[in-house]
């Protein structure tokens, strides 16, 4: 409730400052190179080699050849690394605030067993420890991982351990179904979402 | 009975029986049978509207449409007194939903009359639109038309919007009657917990607030009804907070928590009292000098985020004047200081069968049998039996065990709602024979036979 209410606040901020200047990198990126100062340096490199396999992966969970090709840790990291921070037109994967060894993959003992569950964590690091969005990063990683992944995949979404001071809280929301369906209800928090999300659809 | 047979886990087998026709096609949040008698189910779905579907042929019977903006999380039925008199011909349900509000809503009138267009014929048994005479329009409807949802769907005007009820400041959770139907109770992630009353006559549509109760720290997921056992009804909730606490009228209308149930390592999501099939089963044998029934000890069964299910018994010991948990530093002294006057402990945990949340549990009140279901799809069976006898006319020692598992009822989709519902269908062996129903995120509603 009280992510909902920041947000009301934080909307029309959100929106320009995540918004405009995400798409400038890209044309620029293509044009080549016109991006300044520490976005240079944390985006270009990293996104130019992957941003060809973030459309790929997208198209290959959107059909069915996930089950000719198992899901690894690295497909899931690539479905969320490219989420805009709500508060700052960077990538959470160029923020660190996810990190490839922070995702975890658990799949079923039996392959073979239709009614074998995959579990996901995936453990977020806050740029600060007092970081006021946690919980609508976090909603942004379950979402897309649930929306991106089959059915078959639980995923659990948590902030990892020592990195933020209401950790606990934020966990404990962001596994809880009946408030993140709740929230997915809420037209200003998902206007955020659709923008955090907007860099996975590019 | 003194052991548990040795391969219990396979001792019954949990068999597809129906899927009801056509799903939600969104998340379904839960389903209910009518307790009135009447072949029906209602299922609250995320698309805003209740689904009613036949218990007959398993097909959607009318859709509650038009009240809510938001999910509809909730869904409870107006229980009726059995006799059949005016009052009992309404067919009424309560909605709760996502947008904080809830919708009073009566199957109309007119019901019988558009089952008679598309019979050609009318099917009152009574002339009157009793209690009886729906029944018989609804058997009769769903044996000689099996694609009557299709009617049915079409016509939006089943069910008459009676009259909303506000005050919550957030999304409900739960609805529930008492079991007389005296009193409704609503819960909502606001932390509080509302007891309404119709004041007016049957169809005025007058309710008042009797109680608003506020002493969860955190969203209140469930609530729960228990029977007058003849010192009145008496209500628990389940909440965010990790705790349960239970609630009555204390003094002449003055609601009051009376005792707080810790242990829970995770949110509580659902709640059932002990049925009387099951209490009398294990009751303290009867002294020959005493053969009155005793009082009713119902336990308290609770499933939670932290994967277990427990049960929870009073202590006859009066608690002292303070306990612990009244200081617990988590409960802000602001509340209402209403001294917990009761002690409840967990005296059993069911074995463990879960390892993903377990969103709903429902205790037979036909053979005491318990099931679940949760997070991670499966559908268990539990039995209580007996152990042994600690006395000579001691208490009962008891044990629980698995019964029957399935995997992945809903496919590899959550179970969000599981519950004991009467069969009648017809190839149902006996009248009362019961099937389990579940209800899944993926919008589908299942039905269960138990070999």
């Amino acid at each position: 409730m009280s992510a909902a209410k920041e947000l009301d606040n934080a909307n029309p901020t959100v929106l320009s400052a995540s918004e405009l200047p995400t798409r400038r990198q890209r044309k620029d990126r293509n044009a080549s190179a016109k991006v300044e100062g520490i976005r240079a340096i944390l985006m270009a490199s990293p996104s130019d080699t992957l941003d060809p396999f973030y459309m790929s992966d997208f198209s290959d969970t959107d059909s069915d050849d996930s089950t000719i090709q198992p899901i690894d840790e690295q497909e899931i990291y690539d479905l969320i690394a490219p989420i805009s921070d709500p508060e700052h037109p960077l990538s959470l994967e160029s923020l660190g605030v996810v990190k490839l060894q922070d995702v975890h993959l658990t799949s079923p003992p039996d392959p073979t067993n239709p009614a074998g569950l995959s579990r996901v964590l995936v453990e977020l690091t806050p740029t600060v420890t007092h970081c006021s969005l946690a919980t609508v990063i976090g909603l942004g990683v379950r979402v897309r991982l649930e929306q991106a992944l089959p059915p078959s995949f639980r995923v659990e979404v948590t902030i990892k351990k020592g990195t933020h001071s209401q950790a606990e809280e934020v966990n404990k929301q962001l596994a809880d179904k009946e408030r993140v369906a709740a929230a997915l209800e809420n037209a200003n928090l998902m206007g955020i979402l659709r923008k955090m999300m907007e860099p996975c659809l590019e | 009975m003194a052991s548990a047979p040795p391969n219990a886990q396979h001792a019954v087998q949990i068999a597809a029986l129906a899927e009801f026709k056509p799903p939600a096609s969104s998340r379904a949040w839960a389903s209910v049978p009518n307790p009135n008698g009447l072949p029906l189910l209602a299922t609250a779905t995320s698309d805003k509207t209740v689904r009613v579907y036949s218990l007959l042929n398993f097909t959607l019977h009318s859709t509650v449409e038009g009240g809510h903006s938001r999910s509809v999380r909730s869904v409870a039925w107006k229980p009726e007194p059995p006799r059949l008199n005016a009052a009992a011909k309404t067919v009424c349900l309560v909605s709760g939903s996502f947008d904080a509000t809830m919708g009073i809503w009566r199957l109309k009138e007119g019901f019988g009359g558009r089952m008679g267009n598309v019979e050609g014929e009318s099917y009152h048994s009574d002339g009157e639109d009793g209690t009886d005479g729906l029944e018989v329009e609804i058997r009769r409807g769903a044996t000689d038309n099996v694609g009557d949802w299709d009617e049915a769907s079409e016509n939006a005007d089943d069910w008459v919007f009676a009259i909303v009820l506000e005050g919550h400041d957030s999304e409900i959770k739960h609805v529930a009657f008492s079991p007389s139907g005296q009193w409704l109770a609503s819960c909502s992630r606001d932390k509080s917990i509302w007891i309404w009353e119709e004041v007016g006559e049957e169809g005025e549509d007058e309710w008042e607030t009797i109680a608003v109760l506020q002493e969860h720290t955190a969203d209140v997921k469930c609530i729960c009804w228990r029977e007058d056992d003849g010192n009145g009804e008496i209500l628990a909730s389940a909440s965010y907070d990790d705790t349960i606490r239970l609630w009555k009228d204390i003094d002449d209308g003055e609601w009051g928590c009376f005792a707080v149930l810790e242990g829970h390592e995770g949110t509580v999501w659902d709640l059932q009292w002990e049925p009387e099939v099951s209490w009398r089963k294990f009751q303290t044998e009867p002294t020959t000098e005493n053969d009155d029934p005793p009082s009713i000890p119902q336990r308290l069964m609770s499933s939670s985020a932290d994967t277990t299910i427990r049960i929870w018994t009073v202590q006859p010991a009066p608690p002292p004047p303070n306990r612990p948990s009244y200081f617990n530093p988590t409960i802000p002294s602001t509340m209402r200081p209403a001294p917990a006057t009761e002690v409840w402990t967990c005296t059993a945990t069911l074995p463990k069968a879960h390892d993903l949340p377990i969103y709903s549990i429902s205790w037979s009140k036909k053979t005491g049998r318990v099931v679940s279901a949760g997070g991670d799809g499966r559908v268990i069976i539990y039995e209580e039996i007996t152990k042994g006898r600690t006395t000579v006319g001691g208490a009962i020692e008891t044990d629980w065990i698995v019964l029957g598992v399935l995997t992945g009822g809903h496919g590899p989709y959550e179970i969000n709602s599981v519950i004991w519902c009467a069969r009648f269908d017809t190839e149902r062996r006996d009248e009362g024979e019961e099937m389990i129903v579940t209800t899944g995120d993926e919008g589908v509603v299942r039905a269960w036979n138990i070999k």
